[in-house]
């Protein structure tokens, strides 16, 4: 009996890290290091009251992200975009006559050297930070960017994490490029009612609040729209239930599916099962369906919204000129949220310019200012409340016979209230 | 959902997990290892399904047969200076061997995984009524019959099964009395490979993007399976397996949806409860003495 429970304490122990390893997500400030964050960065930062002498040198950003490990998939491609349009504005003479530099250290996703990485760039004078593609991943580094009073942005989380709302008063200081989720599954529910769809099954998978949140802002903007929900769905990727999920869905009478996620249960197994069934219900999913690599043969009737379209035919040619040099630069472009690398910079230079300096309360303010600034991933908008961009024109992506195109634009007309 | 299509649902989870829990049983039974590294096996074929795309559907068949056996046996060579070793020196090495080649994969292939197109039509369904039973469903089930059969007669009706028994019964006297013990053990690895090469194809149809934890998802739930079952016992370990799966989907139908979040706690704390009633396996009869192997 002892080593039965032995093994079992081994094999449970083993589940548990396995799952915590698996939750790359951004999850609710009810766990441990998520409480901890949140109580270790409510002092705000004291700013000088006399202005200090402008430096001389270069503007330096801090890159504290992931160039080897899971993220990498994301940040590689921004980072490389970031660099592209630094090149850019430092050819054109730099920001108030500085020259921009990034410096980049590798996380590999390890909490500690997430931190360390941080520290150092901001001890090396890094005036903005920086951090990787998820909020969790990106707290150590978030913490110290925000304490040390210096601007903290991440290219491309999507949910309402990245500032206040996790992080308390310092988390003023915090924003981030990525489409906050009540937005985009506003967005995805305003296009599928617009095609004529009405009535929709919701498949929401449990393991990131991105996914979650997503699918609720579709169902609240839905019904706000008139839509029937016929049936509802939840899972957990790789909990093993999702091809009981494909037959729940397939019994439903519906004419629109909405999913959002982006492991090998959804959407490639998802798919790959429902239409085995002869079920061919128009798809609809976020962001988190982006990119060609999980697509199976001879897949239709799917759409997804994205920040830019890697297949060549995004409607703005320079996003298209873009994507070509990050695969140049970085092997790879993943996903259309590259161009939130680049549009990063521009949003930091925008507040720079804006303010003449780089004190990171200044910057902040004029971020949560921005009401429509253009930049190469559209026009993006913050505000005092929301740290996360909203307003963005998406990319509609169709998939057909197994192939990405543009299909049109598409602009929430608000974010969905979800909480 | 009907009750009958649920139970056709969790057969199909439950035959899976089945096959994947007989390969753990039968290396844990000669070799008293439990080997984390076993989902990497089935990960390597799926990788070779996916390295293999636009060959002749029997080539890739037989390339991921023999790359998985091969790695199977490499594990084997591995493992081999920790015969001796204490049961957690062997674990330990089995987690570190896993991790190692799940970065390999990650280093090697990325992150978003790649298309397997592996025999996808086989997820089609036969109609009977309201019920839809998949074509994949129906293989892996009679997969896991046929295997189980096969490996319940070697082991219990062959020379070399009564060797490998007599090696799992007692390692040292079984050398004494001439049992080839490097040989027995190394069959067992090419038993488990070519079980694991099974897993492969069946979960290629299935789940047909390969990533670099493709096989590490399916091998936690098995080996809960394996101890739940009966651990080192092939038979109940095998049922066990079945049963985890089988009970993973039935659970998660009965939760409400909002609440499916919930569905591993749940199911852990019925492992729990079980192990403290039935504390030999599930399967392991009145007794709860029986033969490893």
């Amino acid at each position: 009996m002892r080593r039965k429970i032995w093994w079992l304490a081994v094999l449970v122990a083993f589940a548990l890290v396995a799952t915590a390893c698996g939750s790359t997500d951004d999850t609710t400030t009810t766990t441990g290091a998520a409480a901890a964050a949140t109580t270790t960065t409510t002092t705000v930062p004291e700013t000088t009251t006399t202005q200090a002498p402008e430096p001389a040198g270069p503007i330096i950003i801090g890159a504290a992200v992931d160039l080897t490990s899971d993220m990498s998939f994301f940040d590689g491609p921004a980072i490389a975009a970031a660099q592209i349009k630094i090149d850019e504005i430092n050819a054109a003479g730099g920001v108030g006559g500085r020259q921009l530099e990034l410096r980049t250290i590798d996380t590999e996703l390890d909490p500690d050297q997430t931190q360390a990485a941080a520290i150092e760039l901001i001890e090396g004078g890094a005036e903005v930070l920086l951090v990787t593609c998820d909020v969790d991943f990106a707290t150590p580094a978030i913490t110290e960017g925000i304490n040390a009073g210096i601007l903290t942005v991440a290219s491309c989380i999507g949910t309402d994490q990245m500032g206040p709302n996790r992080f308390g008063d310092a988390g003023r200081l915090a924003f981030s490029l990525g489409n906050v989720a009540q937005d985009e599954g506003a967005a995805m529910a305003e296009f599928a009612f617009d095609k004529g769809k009405t009535k929709a099954v919701l498949v929401t998978d449990n393991l990131l609040v991105y996914f979650q949140d997503v699918i609720e802002a579709f169902k609240v903007r839905w019904l706000e729209l008139g839509g029937e929900i016929v049936a509802e769905e939840s899972f957990t990727s790789f909990d093993g239930t999702i091809e009981s999920v494909v037959t729940a869905v397939d019994g439903a009478d519906a004419d629109i599916i909405a999913v959002s996620s982006a492991f090998a249960d959804l959407p490639s197994t998802f798919t790959t099962s429902l239409r085995a069934l002869g079920n061919d219900t128009t798809i609809i999913c976020s962001w988190a369906c982006d990119g060609a690599s999980w697509v199976p043969e001879g897949l239709n009737d799917f759409y997804y919204v994205t920040f830019a379209s890697l297949f060549g035919d995004d409607p703005d040619p320079l996003v298209n000129e873009l994507a070509e040099g990050v695969a140049s630069a970085a092997g790879f472009t993943g996903t259309g949220g590259f161009v939130t690398g680049a549009s990063a910079i521009e949003a930091i230079v925008a507040a720079i310019e804006e303010t003449g300096g780089t004190v990171g309360s200044e910057l902040a303010t004029a971020f949560e200012g921005f009401d429509g600034l253009p930049t190469i991933s559209g026009s993006i908008s913050f505000s005092a409340d929301q740290h996360t961009v909203f307003g963005r024109e998406y990319r509609v992506i169709t998939i057909t016979d197994g192939t990405n195109t543009f299909n049109s634009l598409w602009v929430a007309t608000s974010p969905a209230e979800i909480r | 959902m009907s009750f009958v299509q649920l139970l056709i649902d969790a057969t199909a989870l439950g035959a899976l997990l089945a096959l994947v829990a007989m390969g753990i049983a039968l290396v844990f039974g000669v070799m008293r290892l439990v080997n984390f590294a076993y989902g990497e096996l089935i990960t390597v074929g799926a990788y070779t399904l996916v390295l293999t795309k636009g060959w002749p559907i029997v080539l890739r068949v037989l390339a991921a047969f023999v790359v998985v056996i091969a790695s199977s046996l490499l594990m084997e060579v591995i493992f081999r200076p920790l015969r001796r070793a204490t049961a957690a020196t062997m674990l330990v090495a089995t987690f570190a061997l896993s991790f190692l080649l799940q970065n390999m994969f990650l280093f090697i292939f990325g992150p978003q995984g790649e298309t397997i197109e592996f025999l996808a039509p086989l997820n089609r369904a036969i109609e009977i009524g309201d019920l839809r039973i998949r074509w994949i469903t129906i293989i892996a089930i009679a997969l896991g019959a046929v295997l189980l059969g096969f490996m319940s007669w070697l082991l219990g009706k062959t020379s070399v099964g009564l060797q490998m028994r007599a090696a799992a019964a007692d390692f040292t006297t079984a050398r004494i009395l001439g049992v080839r013990a490097g040989r027995v053990i190394m069959l067992a690895f090419v038993l488990s490979g070519f079980l694991a090469a099974a897993v492969t194809l069946v979960l290629a149809v299935q789940r047909p993007l390969a990533t670099p934890n493709y096989g590490f998802v399916v091998l936690v739930p098995a080996l809960v399976g394996v101890v739940v079952g009966g651990l080192g016992k092939l038979v109940p370990a095998t049922l066990g397996g079945f049963a985890i799966g089988f009970a993973t989907v039935v659970l998660g139908d009965l939760l409400p949806s909002g609440s499916r979040v919930f569905l591993n706690s749940v199911l852990f704390a019925i492992v729990i409860i079980v192990l403290l009633v039935r504390p030999d396996g599930l399967f392991t009869g009145r007794t709860g003495v029986a033969e490893r192997v």
